[in-house]
């Protein structure tokens, strides 16, 4: 899922999404399976407890870098962390509470792919196309 | 029914599908339909409120929908699932929240419903009274065909 054109020239971010494409990743395979849903169901709930916290690990260390190198649109983007970390906190409360159906699982892990394609694809390389402009940051 | 509602949606679909798929789309020949209905297999209706008012209708081939989440997903898709389903819904979804956008920018304020998923080619969406323009809109792994029907709220 990783791309190399996503890079937006610091290592830490980089190497942070790159972490979170494979651990979306590895959340899919565990998601479409071919075993039965209990046997895949230790991996799948693993996985959604790293992506939770490393969720707010990862913003919180992008949104340090925003503000380090004076990103003008720093406020818009931690808005849009806040409805996604809110999101998955949600559906996490959910499952926690209605248990782990496997189709409200599968509808959530799509929910995911989408969402960090385009937050990656679109929202963060303008943070990378601010760091050219600026002459590179680190 | 102006045809120039399509425009934000061509615009909001090049840009998605070349972040999301790394595809290029081409517009087809419009044509007006007098009823909303699935082309193909996998559909997403999602509904308009607010200046405009009205539905669209994404109508995909399930071949082209299969290959779209396998792009995205970077693993092979077999089968038109909750999961699949659901990655069409929200690259829907966020076309049309990109066309809002770019609609926002003409003076036009509209909202949109959640998607909303089926799939098979019957029927119509009674919801739909007005004339619907239908955009095909190709790319190298198919033609998602965009049926577009909004109408002004103040009757313009």
């Amino acid at each position: 899922m990783w791309k190399e054109h996503y890079r937006i020239g610091s290592e830490l971010i980089d190497s942070q999404h790159q972490e979170l494409f494979g651990r979306v990743a590895s959340f899919i395979r565990a998601v479409q399976g071919e075993e039965s849903w209990e046997e895949r169901l230790d991996e799948v709930q693993s996985t959604l407890e790293f992506m939770k916290d490393y969720v707010v690990i990862h913003f919180r260390d992008e949104e340090a870098l925003q503000k380090e190198i004076g990103y003008p649109w720093l406020e818009k983007h931690a808005a849009i962390h806040n409805a996604f970390r809110e999101e998955i906190r949600e559906f996490a409360q959910r499952v926690e509470r209605e248990g782990f159906d496997e189709e409200k699982v599968q509808e959530f892990a799509a929910k995911v792919m989408t969402w960090l394609i385009m937050h990656v694809g679109k929202e963060d390389q303008r943070i990378g196309e601010y760091i050219r402009e600026q002459g590179g940051q680190q | 029914m102006k045809a120039e509602y399509i425009n934000p949606f061509y615009k909001a679909t090049i840009d998605v599908f070349r972040i999301m798929l790394n595809l290029d789309v081409q517009r087809g020949q419009l044509r007006v339909v007098e009823e909303l209905g699935p082309v193909s297999e996998a559909n997403v209706v999602i509904g308009v409120t607010g200046d405009l008012r009205g539905s669209l209708l994404y109508s995909f081939p399930k071949s082209m929908a299969l290959e779209m989440v396998t792009i995205m997903a970077g693993m092979p898709m077999t089968k038109l699932d909750a999961f699949v389903c659901s990655a069409l819904g929200e690259v829907a979804n966020i076309i049309s929240g990109n066309a809002m956008t770019h609609l926002s920018g003409t003076d036009l304020a509209c909202q949109i419903s959640p998607p909303q998923v089926f799939v098979g080619t019957e029927g119509t969406l009674s919801m739909a009274t007005e004339q619907a323009i239908v955009v095909p809109l190709i790319t190298n792994i198919g033609t998602l065909e965009l049926s577009v029907s909004l109408t002004s709220a103040n009757g313009r």
